[in-house]
């Protein structure tokens, strides 16, 4: 056994330099097709993160009266943290407010015109974070029944946030179509890349079944092979990816900064699937493409 | 009529080589290497490459196949390499019935039979020993066992000279003796061959045809099928002369009347 594994792992190291050619083109193919393939599957991931941040922006915010006295503002606290579907409650005073708005406009570009106002135009209020943007239970109905909140300070999101999540759903499930018609091209891709170079050498295997090779001795230094071509092609491939990384990551930093996007887990992931790929498809595409020749 | 062969009571090649050759058991002479019986080859476009073909080739015998183009011969060494099956009828390579025999056993017939061909097949990645080691590697035979093997073999054939030479600096002759070395080093029971010759002008036609007369002296059945009459009329071994898929003539000391 041991000895058929060392004997099948040397013809596979033999199969592949003597090929050189089309072994060696196998391996660019497979490194351009995990390329594309990690590359969409990035920009997959960074869509769905950038969709879910935006679906966390919804907001259920209830202006109050400028009158609101603290022991109001805690008395809503306190009873919007006891609904299952609140996820995070935060008040934002008067002050608040204007520096927020200050600052929006300081980032647009625009000019400062509050300064000229005598009086704080703004109102305070509560804003509430949903945790599903779905679920809303009585969160609205109760939040305007409270004392301290203004009359009409809470509006109905409901038809909003359902059209926000229409286009997050088709935007989502787009990607995910994107991604799998990726993975079919680069599967068919590579399986065909390793068919060809498996037929280049049908007259080997050919000799081999006249001489009375048993199946086994022929399939699998074709699938170790195989299994070559994906390690090599990975690793190549999980080579450039390390190398664009950094500079990639810097000049979008602000993108992933704000996108609740775990770089750790991406380049887990991201490792998983090129390796995973690479040396599934080198081994299946092998005994797909011996197997034609063995049954007959 | 048992069919039933022991290898224990066979000189191999080995031991022929050496000269250990040990005496036939008197029961050798009745037993064939391969036995057609009633045999026909229908082509699943309906059509028939053979048919009702007998045929009994004793071991030690040299026998030559001839017909013209289309009359079966090819067919007749796909049936016994068991490339094909027959449709209708047995056959029987060294007592085993190819028709009934497991997908798992084919490797090991093939194992029994050295195959030759016109257009050598050899690999061109390989020089001549490894092409000839190969038949060997692939087969699971132990490192120790190979060299010794294929040394001897590219001995018989007279290619020791050439053993690190690739197919394409030999020439015609000596990529076919490449071609029979390999065919001999499992020191197979039969040697077929598909028109070994087609390839090769006169003299070195000769060559190959004086080699594989020396191989069959060693005690190694030969079945050759072959257009070269000049051959075959000069030799007057036993000649199977094939015409639309049927036996037309297998008589010992006969000729090659071609016709074309």
């Amino acid at each position: 056994m041991i000895r058929f594994v060392a004997f099948s792992i040397r013809r596979a190291w033999q199969g592949f330099w003597r090929n050189a050619v089309m072994s060696l083109a196998a391996t660019a193919t497979m490194i351009l097709m995990l390329l594309l393939l990690a590359g969409f599957w990035i920009i997959q991931s960074g869509l769905t993160a950038g969709l879910q941040f935006v679906e966390q922006k919804v907001e259920v915010v209830a202006d109050l009266n400028d009158s609101v006295t603290p022991t109001q503002v805690a008395a809503i606290e306190a009873a919007m943290h006891a609904h299952p579907e609140v996820s995070d409650v935060t008040f934002v005073s008067k002050a608040d407010a204007l520096a927020s708005f200050r600052a929006t406009l300081e980032a647009q570009g625009e000019q400062d015109l509050t300064q000229y106002l005598d009086t704080n135009p703004l109102h305070p209020s509560i804003n509430v974070k949903l945790k599903d943007p779905r679920v809303f239970g009585t969160v609205l109905d109760d939040l305007r029944a409270s004392d301290g909140v203004a009359r009409d300070g809470v509006k109905d999101i409901h038809s909003l946030v359902d059209n926000l999540l229409t286009v997050t759903n088709v935007l989502r499930t787009a990607g995910l179509v994107i991604l799998l018609v990726i993975g079919l091209i680069v599967l068919f891709i590579i399986v065909n890349t390793i068919r060809l170079a498996v037929f280049a050498r049908s007259e080997e295997i050919e000799v081999m079944r006249l001489v009375g090779a048993s199946d086994a001795f022929i399939r699998w230094p074709f699938v170790f092979e195989g299994a070559f071509v994906g390690i090599l092609g990975a690793a190549v491939t999980l080579a450039v990816l390390a190398v664009v990384a950094d500079p990639l990551g810097r000049f979008m930093f602000d993108f992933f900064r704000v996108l609740p996007l775990h770089f750790g887990s991406l380049a887990r992931d991201l490792v998983l699937l090129v390796a995973g790929a690479g040396i599934g498809l080198g081994v299946f595409g092998s005994w797909l493409s011996v197997r034609t020749y063995l049954i007959r | 009529m048992s069919l039933a062969v022991s290898d224990l009571d066979r000189p191999s090649l080995r031991d022929r080589l050496t000269g250990l050759v040990r005496t036939r058991p008197a029961a050798a002479a009745d037993r064939s290497v391969v036995l057609l019986h009633d045999v026909t080859k229908t082509y699943p476009n309906g059509n028939v490459a053979l048919r009702d073909v007998d045929l009994r080739i004793p071991e030690g015998d040299f026998v030559f196949l001839v017909g013209p183009s289309g009359a079966g011969k090819s067919t007749l060494i796909k049936l016994l390499i068991r490339d094909e099956l027959a449709t209708r009828g047995t056959v029987l390579l060294d007592g085993q019935d190819l028709s009934r025999l497991p997908r798992r056993q084919v490797p090991k017939v093939r194992r029994k039979i050295g195959i030759v061909f016109q257009d050598f097949k050899l690999l061109p990645t390989k020089t001549v020993w490894e092409n000839v080691a190969f038949a060997l590697e692939v087969t699971g035979t132990p490192g120790r066992r190979i060299r010794p093997a294929v040394d001897r073999v590219l001995a018989l054939v007279g290619l020791t000279a050439q053993a690190k030479q690739y197919p394409s600096q030999l020439s015609g002759g000596e990529q076919q003796r490449t071609a029979i070395a390999r065919a001999l080093v499992h020191d197979p029971r039969v040697i077929i061959a598909d028109e070994p010759t087609g390839n090769l002008d006169p003299l070195i036609s000769w060559e190959i045809i004086q080699l594989l007369l020396r191989i069959n002296e060693l005690g190694v059945t030969v079945f050759m099928a072959t257009h070269n009459a000049e051959v075959v009329n000069a030799l007057r071994k036993r000649v199977v002369a094939l015409e639309e898929g049927r036996v037309i003539r297998d008589e010992v000391g006969g000729g090659y009347h071609r016709q074309d």
